[in-house]
């Protein structure tokens, strides 16, 4: 073994170790301040990862959208809400937890066999590491265009509707005060919201 | 195809020469169809700009021009040469087209029954029907796409609308506990499609749908297998089949009406292209596994989906309950995997377009004129409002398959189809769970029509005199009367739809080749 491939396979035993100890922690710890940060570190080893396997473009991406933007937004949204409050205990929630349990190690159980019985095309292709980037632009303005202009449709509708959920309803305050149109339609249906549900 | 040529090269080498690149066609024609539904789009937002006035006055003319000249564009592709464009992420063929038109058209309707809801409850119309043309687009897209890519995106725009959408009505708990759980069982959803379509690019090494269907035949069983599952499990998600359907009910409950209506058809029908394209596409080697796994959904669906249907007391929970069970129907076409089979699944999704768009109507005017969705406070409507009544007993009874309306004649050929397929368990479960969901259906109908003038319920006997000048109320009248229209008079006339959905089939890449792999197969067996 080679001082390359041996420092490889520590590093990968690492960072494999922190993906699966942290993303446990994620789920299982009870305060969510500590399983942002934890996600925050699986964010960052899965980066590393990439950086293994030769593609530093989806490395810096990940670092960049992962950890930059979507974990700091959790952070903040935990932050602006961290309203202390007696949750009420969920009924049955040792079994529900068990059951959960069952099924995800039932999916495990079968990650685990597919892995085993299937016959790996090892090594698989060389990676192209640093033409990745130029690759990747090819990609996207030939085969991928079409994708690549939905997306755009996809985040502007994502950021009106963002806009439209955290607005105050100018319209309908307006309405309510002048009291000329009736808002039956959304009294009634909380209203009877309590008979519905013992119906299913 | 001129340029399929270009596009193998282009999936062989990993890198082609830039001039060989600027000669490929895109043929971006194919889609511009989805073009006049964005450049609605923009139009509705921009209009929207110059405040709520204007964008209640400007919005919906842009919507109708948007959809209605993609519906004509769609009939001008009808039939066409299939062909691809943007380099194999789209194809235009007659199944595609079909779908776009019946999404295009479920979005057309649902505006027209939306605006007098919207107004009454008070919410902006400008992003409502941005939000619902982006919606429209996605589905759109998906019905086409032949691309892991494509098919992705086109399911997250479809998906993150119908969030948005699900919690439109801001001040209505419900509505937002109907947002949230779409969006986090959507999501999971998403995740184990990405999952599962990671798989098959390893497998395969390429997002074309076409060449995974090449690869997956040498491919090893197991990991194409787990793929399988994991790409059926979105599958269903997005038709909501049992035992994926948990979202179902709570989401129509909670969303603003005329949305339910939309979600029932157009994203349904998005799911049952997305199906198409996945699994007689593209898993076509694992015929046997999937249709074994798709029969235990059917059959599963349309028994819980109309049993439960019996005990709900709400109106649109119970309309929830039954498209889960028509679920069920459509999927003993895309089982059979005969010719008949999938021009009866078509048809199917075409008359269920208009009798669900008509029953949903038809409540939608109930709730606006007594703000009640509850079944009990039907009773003795016939005498306050005829026109309701006459609606909702015509698109029930054809969505429980009684003759001479459209959905008998959906139903007939659907089973009809299975039954010469030798399908005998689904189409048995079929016409027993058809006889259960003719009786809930009739018993709406007969607690609108039996019920003596002193039984009625108290909204009834408070019933506000009928007017159609208020905004929007025109709009919703034509479209029931069309949706009824269609629900009565299809069933009649249904040759030139059996035509249709035919030429559907005909007209159509992988259904002939699965019907011819399919043929072989039966000749060496």
């Amino acid at each position: 073994m080679t001082i390359s491939t041996s420092t490889e396979l520590i590093c990968f035993l690492i960072l494999s170790s922190v993906i699966v100890s942290g993303a446990l922690g994620v789920v299982l710890i009870e305060n969510i301040v500590y399983s942002a940060f934890l996600l925050g570190g699986v964010f960052m080893s899965v980066a590393g990862l990439y950086l293994l396997l030769n593609a530093s473009f989806v490395a810096a991406a990940q670092v960049l959208v992962y950890v930059g933007a979507v974990n700091v937004l959790i952070l903040f949204a935990i932050m602006l809400v961290n309203k202390q409050e007696e949750l009420k205990p969920i009924k049955g929630l040792k079994i529900r937890r068990f059951f959960s349990g069952c099924v995800c190690a039932g999916l495990l159980a079968l990650l685990f066999r597919v892995d085993i019985t299937t016959n790996w095309a090892t090594p698989g292709p060389k990676a192209i590491g640093e033409i990745a980037t130029e690759r990747i632009g090819e990609h996207l303005f030939t085969d991928y265009l079409l994708p690549f202009e939905l997306a755009s449709v996809l985040l502007l509708m994502a950021m009106i509707g963002a806009i439209v959920l955290a607005r105050r309803d100018v319209i309908s305050i307006e309405l309510e005060s002048k009291d000329s149109i009736p808002q039956n339609i959304i009294k009634n249906s909380t209203d009877n919201v309590l008979l519905d549900q013992s119906s299913d | 195809m001129p340029h399929t040529g270009n596009l193998l090269f282009l999936a062989n080498q990993s890198m082609p020469v830039p001039e060989d690149l600027l000669n490929l066609s895109l043929n971006a024609k194919a889609i511009l169809p989805e073009g006049f539904v964005l450049l609605a789009l923009i139009g509705t937002l921009l209009v929207d700009l110059a405040g709520e006035r204007t964008a209640k006055r400007w919005s919906p003319p842009l919507c109708y021009a948007g959809l209605g000249s993609a519906l004509l564009v769609l009939s001008f592709q009808w039939n066409g040469i299939p062909e691809s464009a943007f380099l194999g992420a789209f194809i235009v063929d007659n199944f595609s087209i079909a779908f776009r038109g019946v999404v295009a058209l479920s979005t057309l309707i649902s505006l027209l029954i939306s605006w007098r809801y919207a107004d009454q409850s008070g919410s902006p119309i400008g992003e409502y029907a941005a939000i619902l043309l982006a919606a429209t687009l996605g589905a759109m897209l998906l019905c086409g796409s032949t691309d892991l890519i494509s098919v992705f995106i086109s399911l997250e725009t479809l998906s993150v609308a119908s969030y948005l959408l699900a919690g439109y009505l801001k001040r209505d708990a419900k509505s937002s506990e109907a947002a949230l759980k779409y969006l986090l069982v959507g999501s999971a959803a998403a995740a184990v499609f990405l999952y599962g379509a990671s798989l098959l690019y390893g497998i395969s090494g390429s997002t074309s749908l076409e060449s995974i269907g090449i690869a997956l035949q040498v491919s090893p069983k197991p990991l194409a297998a787990l793929a399988l599952v994991f790409i059926l499990a979105t599958v269903a998600f997005k038709i909501a089949a049992v035992p994926f359907h948990q979202w179902t009910p709570d989401v129509y409950e909670g969303s603003p009406t005329p949305v339910v209506a939309f979600l029932s058809v157009g994203s349904k029908a998005a799911g049952f292209a997305l199906a198409v394209r996945l699994l007689v596409g593209c898993f076509s080697v694992f015929d046997v596994q999937w249709k074994l796994l798709f029969t235990v959904l059917a059959v599963l669906s349309m028994t819980l989906g109309n049993v439960v249907a019996l005990a709900q007391t709400s109106m649109k929970r119970m309309l929830a309950y039954s498209s889960i069970g028509q679920a069920g129907f459509v999927m003993i076409g895309l089982v059979c995997g005969t010719e008949e089979g999938y021009a009866a699944m078509i048809l199917y999704m075409a008359a269920y377009l208009f009798m669900n768009l008509g029953a949903f109507a038809c409540i939608i005017l109930f709730s606006l004129r007594t703000g009640s969705d509850k079944i009990a406070d039907y009773a003795g409507l016939y005498q306050k409002d005829p026109l309701i009544t006459l609606g909702l007993s015509l698109c029930l009874l054809s969505l429980g398959g009684i003759p001479p309306m459209i959905g008998f004649f959906g139903k007939i050929y659907l089973f009809f189809a299975g039954w010469a397929d030798g399908q005998y368990l689904l189409v048995i479960v079929g016409l027993v769970t058809s006889v259960v969901s003719i009786y809930y259906y009739i018993s709406v109908i007969k607690m609108m029509v039996v019920k003596e003038p002193q039984e009625a319920s108290e909204l009834v006997k408070a019933y506000p005199l009928i007017q159609w000048n208020s905004v929007g109320m025109p709009t919703l009248r034509f479209a029931l009367l069309t949706c009824l229209f269609a629900t009565a008079i299809g069933g009649v006339l249904s040759n030139p739809l059996f035509k249709w959905a035919n030429n559907a089939v005909a007209g159509t890449p992988i259904f002939q080749e699965a019907l011819a792999f399919a043929s072989n197969q039966g000749s060496l067996g």
